[in-house]
């Protein structure tokens, strides 16, 4: 694997600009910054909630060239991102079920090693088995 | 299939960025890559599972690795604890 091959970008959609925000900062510091990781929350004007305008700019943003891999905080952003996605056709892009902090994590680390979009999302999903204590 | 294992004692704490970083290292690599502290072991390649070590410094950690380029995967991650542990984070 070749350190100059894209690597999958990773989408962060919180109902919370700052959550979104923070947990993106958090998994790109961790990963060692060679992963595009945006953040997509809160609506338009920043309150609470979810934009499918957002989420759609930051998917744009985060593709290297490998797909991308968006990860929801609660299930209701879901909703959004599916209407996002219906929108783009053809976009390589996978919707995770994963933890949100913990799957960002394991994800953008995974991303950052050079796996591809299937072994990136495995890698958050997988997170709901990782015990803290 | 080639196997290597070293060990080496921790100068600081595991935390979240050093984890990271031989998280992206061991991912690297073909090889099975494990660590272990204590009584847990887990999969170099997990951020999580490394970081749910609470690996500390002073405590002794071991990388072992089985595949083609097990060698060079145990070299990097041992490279990676002595210099990551130290600045912490």
């Amino acid at each position: 694997m070749s350190d100059e091959a894209p690597r999958v970008g990773i989408v962060l959609v919180s109902h919370s600009v700052r959550l979104a925000e923070g947990a993106a900062d958090l998994a790109g510091q961790v990963s060692g910054g060679t992963v595009r990781v945006l953040a997509a929350g809160g609506t338009e004007d920043g309150e609470l909630g979810t934009s499918a305008e957002k989420v759609a700019r930051a998917v744009a943003g985060a593709e290297a060239g490998a797909g991308v891999l968006v990860l929801p905080d609660l299930g209701s952003a879901v909703l959004t991102v599916r209407a996002m996605l219906a929108d783009m056709p053809g976009a390589r892009v996978v919707l995770a079920d994963a933890p949100f902090v913990e799957g960002a994590v394991a994800a953008t680390v995974t991303a950052a090693a050079g796996a591809d979009l299937k072994a990136v999302a495995t890698a958050a999903e997988e997170a709901w088995h990782a015990r803290k204590l | 299939m080639p196997a290597s294992s070293e060990s080496i004692t921790l100068t600081g704490d595991l935390h979240a960025r050093p984890a990271g970083a031989l998280a992206v290292a061991a991912g690297r690599f073909a090889a099975k890559v494990s660590v272990t502290a204590g009584s847990k072991t887990v999969d170099a390649k997990s951020v999580l599972g490394v970081m749910g070590l609470g690996a500390t410094s002073g405590q002794q950690v071991t990388v072992s690795a089985d595949g083609p380029d097990a060698g060079e995967a145990v070299a990097a991650l041992i490279a990676i604890l002595s210099e990551a542990t130290r600045v912490g984070g």
